[in-house]
């Protein structure tokens, strides 16, 4: 694309800035003056800023796409592209100085797109106009709604940013933009109590993982001195420097030594880690919170209080991946610490199987879909954790349609069961569904795609991204990249055991299968069987639409309501695309079957973290030929949890999963209350937290209020009465002032002040006496008592040795310009300093 | 001959263009052009600094023949600038309060005029004499414009009080000077600064007039304890004509005491750190932000609140200062950085309140403030923009301003210091919010009176053009960052 490129040239790739900008101008119009411009305005605006973004999404990929083949067969490397990248600068905002050498570090409001960055730039402008579509309908009723679309046009501004920013600087306004936006968007019914909350919670959970981030993020500019992309890249070595300097002191904290009635603090060890696992870590907080990862899940499932698009859009397709795309964006740093790349994959696996345990026995379908997101983010986690990027970023791409897919259609029930079912727990519960599939036979054939693609039906799109993870998983080894280099220094590493491939894989496959079992479950549920919402029939001449429309809140109706119906095609045209992609996605990495295109797309942006510390187990031949017997473990998975959920639901209807409740009554109650980890929290984290401001607010009550205000006020009223007292004269009380600075000017001025500076070196010392105007010196260098010199000298400099474990004291005298006289002493002495041995994680 | 007259060409647009105004004034009933003419001669001045800025100092060869008598260096432009602008954005605040208040005498115009050019001819004196000529010329000025209320008792005493305390600081500058001539037999700056360095000097004089001068400076930038003038004189006097003394003249006084610190006493044993002034200044700044934010956040009325506040940023700016002895290129810079950022957020601030009110509906205490930005949503806005800029919230210029001298801070060892200034920061930040909760949380008790704002396009182009800065400097500080670098140690 010459003309493209003549238009836009690599490094001033201003159509970044149109993507972004265009949101941001439906934003703002639909927040401004949205109330005065009527719905079809407001919805007009959102979805052209959307289309024109996504459009505009699409040329910039297709030129990354021509110069990316362009370098594949013009480099002359062996099939593999470099990374091409796009930028462009909004402008220079302000730079700082950081790093140990002291290196500038430019901070400006750049943007960026790569490969990475593209797919994340399509999947949020492709799918977010989708649901931006689906919002017009399902939220046509709802009176903020001009409010709903700029918060949405708002966030996608700052998904974008995030994604498109060039530095950490800027893509954490984007990290904390969404924050915003999602904060807005749990919230957005906030005249309900439990709303408000959960976006609170949100806030908060988030506000935890923020502040890993930032610490990170200064621990990078620290080490690297660097906050861009390449710039950290190029620098990533520094994170590995083995002096004790540049590590990361744990224990003693910051380096220092334990002494006095502290000593028995000090180990015999000092136990330092590494500044990329320092950093590694730090950052994987900030995505333990973006990404609900345990311990920081806990604001996920009761972000479905906002609106079902809501839930698609931010906290399924986009925003919650951001935490993967910030491990996928700064691979390179993460793969230097393999501690951080274990604790990433167990964290994920972890996450994985917790959340589909409780996922087993929800019965609300957003709730359902809510631990499933949780979980199928784990899985991410688990594939770039054992240094599968691609695989983890794949797993991304497929979860977008078909959760979004998943969502929306859930969405589409809510919408028709809402119709006469006005509570909103109740439309939700799947319990009141069933039988749907004869009255929404659109929404059920895309809800069904969509739960084949995540159960992993083979050759479905969740299929070829979980098996690909859960095969990296099991042969994928992340190992030190200087391992043999601190070998020949003698310096150990630490290395993930040999059983944790083999146990994450274990730990994904049971994961699998439950997700097989709970994803069965709604869609027999909700589908299949008899539908058990209201009675089906013509409504009664005494109940009309209308009159039950504020009345009855219950379940349900006493009398017959009209069958649930088909949702608008505004709302079943974003199903079937993105159902589409859910079916056929899986084919751009089909890893099985050596069809890659995705892959290739992005071995790029993973060489250097790839080559640098990912091996397999084995070797590749002998990867290659476990390919099929670990996919059979994933189509086993498929196959086991589908059957089991088939028998117990559409077989038996029911019945043996009544049965296996009431036999495990504890059991079960306990998942059904999310293994009370909320309220474990309650106790552990609020309670301490506020046990803790209740002690300071006595104290703050007793000792500050009683003590320090009382003795304050009183002094002011003594001022104050002084004050008065000098009214009439108030000029002189200014020039008063005056004279008394200018007296303590005077009094600093000519008192003497003997001081001085002394720099130790071995066992002599270098004695630098504080010069001065008019000021002249004399010195007892030896200790004696006596002054070396009875006349005081212009000598300011004075050397002095010690012997080994002995101290001397030094005297300074010195004479002012008036003639005055001062004096001080110093004791000189080699203090042992007890050496402490530095071991730990490097 | 051209380029020694492009470097003198700021100042002499100035002098004449005061002239033309008191002429017009005389020659003409038109008065409302008077503060525009005020703003295109400053501005015009402005532009002949920046074209010197420009062609670059070293390249205005002849200009060393006004030395040693004035100093064309980029420290001298960059203050030329500055005050230039400043000057102008308070002229045009004038011309929509003086009308709106009756007090409309074109006098007002010249003065502010020729006191900007004093407050010039201090950042380039390279004299001593020249210095005090310059020095006088601004205060003098500022003595005039702070009692231009005539029929305002608190105006005339603000003023009176002023001037007395600054003809008692002015006059403990020059005993200081005098003193240093006669103990070197020099009274250029540079001339000064050679003498003192020699170690052979140890008269004791020097040491006094090392006090005296320091106690004129810290009058001058209002450094607790000789800051006692301040809220009387800033509240009793019209405020554009607070603006300027908050903006210009605080300038021209830092200006003079980046001068004269760091050429004339910028020698090992006076900036020694035991001894001499430093820790002197160092604990000067302490006083000054803690006193006055302390005491700010007790004020009821709004421009005394405004007053103290300036006072603490003066304690900010001294922290650079301090900073500027051991990192002089960086800190000095921060001080230039954070001047440039202070200056146009104090004078939106002052330029939002007089849009806030009307004659006999003033803003005076936080009361009058009360739903302000209820009824009146695109006054209130502005102010509010102020108010954050001056307590430093990002991406506000006021950020970058404490940003930079922070860090400079920072860099040169100064650790204590900076979390005194940091915390002081947090202090005030109390009195700057208690703004928003009375513009957007309270509503006027009944019966109360309300503040009325006024309109005037001259007030609202100053507003912009505040605002317009503000942003600049926090979103894309780069371009003055890099001038106030430029100026490095040529101080």
């Amino acid at each position: 694309m010459p003309a493209l490129e003549s238009l836009f040239p690599r490094d001033e790739f201003g159509l970044l800035g149109l993507i972004i900008a265009l949101p941001l101008l439906g934003a703002i119009v639909n927040g401004i003056w949205g109330r005065r411009l009527g719905r079809s305005a407001v919805s007009a605006m959102a979805l052209t800023v959307m289309g024109l973004a996504f459009a505009l999404s699409l040329v910039t990929v297709c030129h990354l796409h021509s110069l990316f083949t362009e370098s594949l067969h013009g480099g002359g490397g062996a099939g593999h592209g470099e990374r091409v990248r796009l930028a462009w600068t909004a402008w220079e905002w302000f730079h700082t100085t950081g790093g140990r050498s002291g290196a500038n570090i430019p901070i400006d409001l750049k943007f960026s797109v790569d490969q990475l960055s593209g797919i994340m730039m399509l999947v949020i402008t492709g799918i977010g106009f989708l649901i931006h579509l689906y919002s017009t309908a399902y939220m046509a009723e709802d009176a903020s709604y001009a409010r709903f679309f700029a918060y949405l046009n708002l966030f996608i501004t700052a998904m974008l940013v995030l994604v498109l920013g060039d530095n950490l600087v800027v893509l954490f306004i984007g990290w904390e933009g969404v924050g915003l936006c999602s904060y807005l968007l749990i919230g957005f019914w906030f005249g309900k109590a439990e709303n408000a909350a959960a976006g609170r919670k949100a806030f908060l959970a988030n506000r935890i993982g923020d502040f890993g981030l930032l610490i990170g993020m200064f621990l990078l500019a620290q080490y690297t001195g660097a906050l861009d992309w390449d710039g950290i890249a190029r620098n990533a070595h520094l994170l590995l420097s083995p002096s004790p300097a540049a590590r990361v002191h744990v224990w003693p904290v910051g380096g220092g030594i334990y002494q006095g009635m502290w000593a028995f603090l000090q180990p015999a060890n000092v136990v330092t880690i590494s500044g990329a696992t320092a950093v590694s870590l730090a950052l994987f907080l900030g995505c333990t919170g973006k990404s609900a990862q345990l311990p920081l899940y806990v604001w996920l499932p009761d972000a479905m209080a906002g609106p079902t698009p809501v839930s698609a859009l931010i906290h399924a397709a986009t925003m919650v991946t951001a935490g993967v795309y910030l491990v996928c964006r700064l691979s390179f740093v993460f793969v230097l610490s393999p501690f951080t790349m274990t604790v990433i994959a167990v964290v994920g696996a972890l996450t994985a199987l917790f959340a589909a345990t409780i996922a087993l026995v929800q019965n609300d379908v957003k709730k359902v879909l809510a631990y499933s997101t949780v979980s199928q983010l784990g899985f991410m986690f688990l594939g770039v954790g054992v240094g599968a990027f691609t695989a983890g970023f794949f797993h991304v791409f497929t979860h977008a349609f078909f959760k979004a897919c998943l969502f929306l259609g859930a969405g589409s029930v809510i919408h028709s069961m809402h119709a006469h079912i006005h509570d909103d727990a109740a439309s939700q519960d799947m319990r009141n569904m069933g039988g749907l599939r004869k009255y929404m036979p659109v929404t059920f054939a895309t809800f069904a795609i969509s739960t084949l693609a995540i159960i992993g039906t083979p050759f479905t799109s969740g299929f070829f991204s979980k098996d690909e993870i859960l095969f990296k998983a099991f042969t994928n080894h992340v190992v030190h990249p200087m391992k043999d280099k601190f070998a020949q220094r003698g310096l150990g590493v630490w290395e993930q055991p040999t059983w944790v491939g083999p146990a994450l894989y274990v730990v994904g496959v049971l994961a699998a299968t439950m997700t097989a079992f709970y994803m069965c479950r709604a869609l027999y549920l909700t589908f299949f069987g008899d539908f058990k919402g209201w009675a089906i029939g013509e409504p009664s001449a005494a109940k009309t639409h209308a009159d039950h429309d504020h009345a009855d809140h219950g379940h349900g109706h006493g009398g017959p309501a009209p069958a649930p119906h088909e949702s608008p095609w505004q709302m079943t045209l974003p199903l079937v695309v993105l159902a589409f992609g859910a079916l056929f996605g899986g084919w751009l990495n089909a890893a099985p079957l050596h069809i890659e295109p995705l892959g290739h797309w992005l071995d790029p942006v993973f060489a250097q973290a790839v080559s640098q510390g990912v091996q397999i187990v084995g070797g590749e031949e002998h990867a290659h030929h476990l390919v099929w017997p670990l996919a059979a473990g994933g189509v086993a998975a498929f196959a086991i949890g589908s059957a089991i959920a088939y028998w117990m639901y559409i077989a038996s209807n029911g019945a043996p999963a009544k049965a296996l409740a009431e036999r495990n009554k504890k059991l079960h109650q306990l998942a059904l209350e999310k293994w009370r980890v909320d309220e474990f929290y309650g106790v552990a984290v609020v309670g301490v937290a506020e046990a803790t401001a209740e002690t300071c607010a006595a104290i703050d009550h007793g000792i500050v209020d009683g003590l320090f205000a009382k003795a304050t006020s009183s002094v002011v009223a003594a001022a104050g009465f002084v004050l008065r007292a000098l009214h009439t004269g108030i000029f002189h009380a200014y020039s008063a002032a005056m004279v008394v600075g200018l007296a303590g000017f005077g009094w600093f001025f000519i008192a003497p002040h003997a001081e001085a500076s002394v720099n130790q070196a071995g066992g002599s010392y270098a004695i630098h006496a504080a010069p001065g105007m008019g000021y002249s010196f004399r010195w007892d260098a030896d200790g004696d008592g006596k002054f070396d010199s009875e006349r005081f000298g212009p000598t300011r400099d004075l050397s002095v040795s010690v012997e080994p474990g002995k101290t001397k004291q030094v005297r300074l005298e010195v004479k002012n310009a008036f003639g005055l006289t001062g004096s001080t002493t110093i004791t000189l002495g080699t203090e042992a300093k007890k050496g402490a041995a530095v071991v730990g994680l490097r | 001959m051209m380029p020694s007259i492009l470097a003198l060409m700021p100042m002499l647009v100035i002098g004449f263009g005061a002239l033309a105004l008191m002429l017009a004034e005389v020659l003409t009933d038109a008065k409302t052009g008077l503060a525009v003419g005020t703003a295109v001669v400053l501005f015009t001045a402005a532009a002949f600094a920046c074209a010197g800025w420009m062609v670059g100092p070293e390249n205005l060869g002849d200009a060393a023949v006004f030395a040693p008598w004035l100093v064309f260096d980029r420290f001298t432009l960059f203050f030329e600038v500055l005050l230039a602008l400043s000057g102008a954005l308070a002229a045009l605040v004038a011309g929509g309060y003086l009308r709106e208040h009756g007090i409309d005498r074109g006098e007002f115009y010249a003065i502010l005029s020729f006191s900007t050019l004093g407050a010039m001819m201090l950042a380039a004196a390279g004299d001593v004499l020249m210095l005090f000529v310059g020095l006088e010329t601004m205060s003098i000025g500022a003595y005039a414009l702070a009692g231009f209320r005539r029929g305002s008792p608190k105006s005339a005493e603000g003023a009176l009080k002023y001037f007395l305390l600054g003809s008692f600081a002015a006059a403990l500058m020059m005993f200081g000077f005098a003193l240093l001539y006669g103990a070197t037999g020099h009274t250029d700056l540079a001339g000064l600064h050679n003498a003192l360095a020699s170690e052979s000097l140890r008269s004791p004089s020097i040491v006094i007039a090392l006090a005296l001068v320091l106690a004129g400076l810290a009058f001058k930038v209002s450094a607790v304890p000789f800051h006692m003038w301040t809220p009387d004189a800033y509240e009793g006097a019209p405020t554009p004509a607070t603006a300027f003394m908050a903006a210009s003249v605080k300038a021209g006084g830092f200006a003079v005491l980046l001068r004269v610190l760091l050429t004339v006493f910028g020698d090992e044993r006076s900036a020694s750190w035991a001894t001499g002034w430093p820790p002197v200044v160092a604990l000067l700044a302490v006083l000054t932000m803690t006193v006055a934010n302390l005491v700010a956040g007790r004020q009821e009325s709004i421009k005394r609140m405004l007053a103290y506040s300036s006072i603490a940023h003066a304690g900010y700016l001294l922290v650079g200062v301090v900073a500027a002895i051991r990192a002089p290129a960086q800190a000095q810079s921060a001080v230039l950085f954070y001047l440039a950022t202070y200056s146009v957020s104090t004078i939106g601030a002052f330029a939002a309140l007089v849009l806030c009110g009307s004659r006999g509906a003033e803003v005076v205490s936080y009361e009058d403030l009360a739903g302000l930005g209820r009824r009146h949503p695109a006054v209130a806005l502005p102010f509010a923009f102020f108010i954050l800029s001056l307590a430093g919230m990002p991406p506000m210029a006021g950020f970058f301003g404490k940003w930079f001298v922070f860090k400079a801070a920072m860099d040169a060892g100064l650790h204590g210091l900076t979390v005194i200034a940091f915390i002081n920061s947090v202090i005030a930040a109390y009195y700057y919010l208690k703004v928003f909760v009375f513009l957007y949380m309270r509503e006027p008790a009944a019966g109360a009176p309300i503040a009325k704002p006024m309109w005037s396009g001259e007030v609202v182009t100053a507003i912009a053009l505040c605002a317009f800065f503000v942003l600049l400097l926090g979103l894309a500080p780069g371009a003055v960052l890099d001038a106030a670098l430029a100026v490095g140690g040529a101080g």
